[in-house]
């Protein structure tokens, strides 16, 4: 009998209706909508490591670790004792995690006080800078390891159309969703690939720093990205940060638009104050209803919804609006994330690549969370008009791409150790992943994506290291299964 | 043996698995958080059972009977997984059904609930392929390949991926079975599954003598088949009696 011919659960019965009216079809998408870029990152990152570097703990055979922010202390040389190894990475984990609040402490500092021209251009420049440069250096160590023959001026022209239109894709509205999520990934693979020849100790040590700082970060009251957040929120702005945006396409009309920047975003005038309003979607909506002079502004781009979105129509935008109530329902297990806007207004900011990790991408960590309860207030001075059709799809959800990175880091250093290990922590970041978006949809508030993940999966590493793999592999050389 | 070669051990012991998910259940986000979290679940059992087995590891080459333990005290413990997995899903259950109602959309059907089970048992079977078989393919990407002492005839991968292959059909079919089987109370059912798996578990401990690879794979594939056609007669089953039921009430 051959297993993959014959399937045991029949195809529906006649008066099931297939899939159509099921809730096992969508529950769940935004998640996963999330969870794959993150582990498409992952893998990426898992097969240049394997790629590059010879899978050995120890990085004699490497190339030196690179000089950067996390070895300014302490650079780890296989011949120390463990102690001294400890200590050291200790002292690299605390002055990396300084440097980061300081960072975080100085981009908060220069967003209050408007700079966005500054930060904007400076973004621009990370990302050219990172995908020239540092993506070219892993491109080069890649056509080395495969001895594929490839000149030098059209690597470089290859290499700078590619980040002239990562550049372009970060920032501007008009392009595709593909192209900008796939820029993303990019990026986080560049960046976490470049991050794992940190040595090893440092490396895990720095990990568990990190997410520590990320946990204190989000939810102490005076913590940076938390009034990084309160800042954006009371100003109606998108967060200066790196994000990805996944978009799960639920309806009929998927986004098409070149306005991929505008989903969710519904630009309400009210009467009332504008500062004052915080919260989250729902709250709006009651808000709409009290505040009479309420203006809703909604601004329609045609496909068939001329009847929906006219402009200034208080009464039925409101009406809108809680029709959209409805359409999108909110449960423990579903989130309905608000996009928060445009990135062509986002102040976007990405890692310097000198100092090794920038507070944006552990900013950008917990902001994914923070957008998510965003209000979609927006003072949109740009000409674009906003998309009316995602009120048919739900909302995605926004995860920093500092969450990539270092989920990646860790998941690469695992690899440098043994596959099993890989799939183990894997799994354990995508389970921290889920408790995350789960505690999300309960809190509904900023919250850091890193500390679960990176417990788990360092806690799941070192267990299977440590416990799992001299059973298995005991058990499998011997062909004994079970 | 090159890159073919370990492609092809990894399609032998995953094919299967990845048909099954390409065509059923990546069509739903929800069983791929169902898979996902039975992976995981499998994954905690087995470092549990590490845990407890740490203290007795290295086991001699020649004490068979110590493999054996090892064998009982694992497959006892994955069938208490199931037990317990099997609970958790009847509480989300109850909770999707819940949420279903709320947004005025039908509850779980049968095959709902089937395919839900097939996502359980594929995360299971999945998740034991990968880490006893493929974590150990990396050196069959290379040049050479690799035979063991006591199985000289069959290159180890092979071996190891057929193997593998037979438990993932074991445990994803055996998962539809077994959810069926406390879901209706059937104790034949309840019993088969275990049984099954301890005896699929039992023909690995041949693969220890001389040779014995050459008669264990198979008879754990025949086992495999078996499984396969049970859980397609219970299936079969479950579903007329359900249209005879909807039949009858309409």
């Amino acid at each position: 009998m051959d297993p993959a011919a014959a399937s045991p659960v029949p195809a529906p019965a006649v008066e099931e209706p297939v899939s159509a009216t099921s809730v096992l079809d969508t529950l769940g998408a935004e998640v996963l909508a999330v969870m794959s870029p993150v582990s498409i990152c992952m893998a990426l990152v898992v097969l240049l490591i394997s790629l590059l570097s010879p899978p050995s703990s120890g990085s004699a055979a490497g190339s030196p670790p690179p000089v950067t922010a996390a070895t300014l202390v302490y650079l780890e040389s296989p011949n120390d004792s463990p102690g001294q190894k400890l200590l050291g990475a200790l002292l690299d984990a605390a002055v990396f995690v300084a440097l980061v609040a300081a960072v975080t402490f100085v981009l908060v500092a220069l967003y209050y006080y408007r700079c966005t021209g500054f930060l904007k251009n400076y973004m621009r420049f990370s990302a050219f800078f990172v995908i020239f440069s540092m993506g070219g250096a892993i491109v080069a160590a890649v056509l080395r390891r495969l001895a594929a023959p490839l000149d030098a001026p059209t690597a470089l022209l290859l290499l700078f159309n590619g980040a002239a239109v990562g550049v372009l894709s970060v920032f501007a509205s008009a392009v595709p969703i593909l192209v900008r999520q796939g820029y993303m990934v990019a990026l986080a693979v560049i960046v976490a690939a470049w991050l794992s020849r940190l040595p090893e100790w440092t490396t895990w040590i720095m990990l568990v720093a990190l997410a520590v700082y990320d946990l204190v970060a989000v939810l102490a009251p005076r913590g940076p990205l938390r009034m990084l957040v309160e800042l954006a929120s009371s100003r109606d702005d998108e967060l200066p940060a790196l994000v990805y945006e996944s978009r799960p396409t639920v309806g009929p009309a998927t986004s098409s638009s070149s306005y991929a920047s505008a989903m969710g975003s519904v630009e309400m005038q009210t009467m009332t104050d504008s500062g004052q309003i915080r919260g989250s979607r729902y709250d709006r909506v009651e808000q709409e209803e009290d505040a009479s002079p309420a203006v809703v502004e909604m601004r329609d781009l045609g496909r068939g919804r001329s009847s929906d979105g006219e402009m200034n129509r208080s009464r039925g935008s409101v009406l809108q609006m809680e029709n959209l109530e409805r359409e999108v329902p909110v449960t423990s297990a579903e989130l309905t994330a608000n996009q928060g806007g445009s990135s062509q207004h986002a102040v976007i900011q990405i890692e310097q690549p000198d100092e090794e990790e920038r507070s944006p991408l552990v900013s950008a960590a917990s902001t994914n969370n923070a957008a998510l309860d965003e209000e979609e207030h927006r003072q949109s001075s740009s000409s674009e008009p906003l998309d009316f059709e995602m009120f048919e799809s739900t909302r995605g959800i926004k995860l920093g791409l500092g969450d990539f990175v270092f989920y990646s880091v860790l998941v690469g250093r695992a690899a440098m150790y043994d596959l099993m290990t890989v799939y183990a922590c894997y799994l354990a970041i995508i389970a921290g992943l889920g408790c995350t978006l789960i505690l999300l949809s309960i809190c509904r508030n900023a919250l850091p994506a890193l500390p679960i993940s990176i417990m788990l999966g360092v806690t799941f590493y070192f267990l299977t290291r440590l416990l799992m793999e001299p059973f298995v592999v005991g058990a499998s050389t011997n062909l004994v299964m079970f | 043996m090159t890159l073919a070669a370990g492609l092809g051990y990894a399609l032998i012991a995953l094919g299967p698995a990845f048909s099954l998910f390409a065509g059923v259940v990546a069509r739903k986000p929800f069983l791929v958080l169902t898979v996902l979290s039975s992976t995981l679940f499998w994954l905690i059992s087995l470092i549990v059972l590490s845990g407890i087995w740490r203290g007795f590891l290295p086991i001699k080459s020649g004490a068979w009977w110590a493999y054996a333990i090892l064998i009982l005290t694992s497959v006892a413990l994955q069938e208490g997984t199931r037990l317990v997995f099997w609970r958790l899903y009847k509480k989300m259950e109850e909770m999707l059904d819940a949420f279903a109602d709320r947004i005025s959309k039908p509850r779980l059907s049968l095959t709902d609930k089937m395919l839900i089970s097939l996502a359980g048992g594929l995360g299971h079977g999945v998740a034991h392929a990968v880490f006893f078989c493929l974590s150990l393919l990396t050196p069959a990407f290379g040049r050479a390949t690799f035979y063991i002492e006591t199985c000289s005839k069959m290159p180890f991968f092979l071996a190891s991926a057929l193997i593998a292959l037979g438990f993932l059909v074991i445990h994803t079919f055996s998962m539809i079975i077994a959810f069926n089987a406390y879901d209706e109370r059937k104790k034949s059912d309840q019993v088969f599954v275990p049984v099954i798996h301890l005896a699929a578990a039992v023909m690995t401990l041949v693969n220890l003598a001389p040779g014995g690879c050459l008669i264990g794979t198979p008879l754990l594939l025949v086992m495999a088949a078996l499984t396969l056609q049970h859980c397609w007669r219970v299936a079969c089953q479950r579903l007329t009696e359900h249209r005879h039921q909807q039949h009858n009430s309409n």
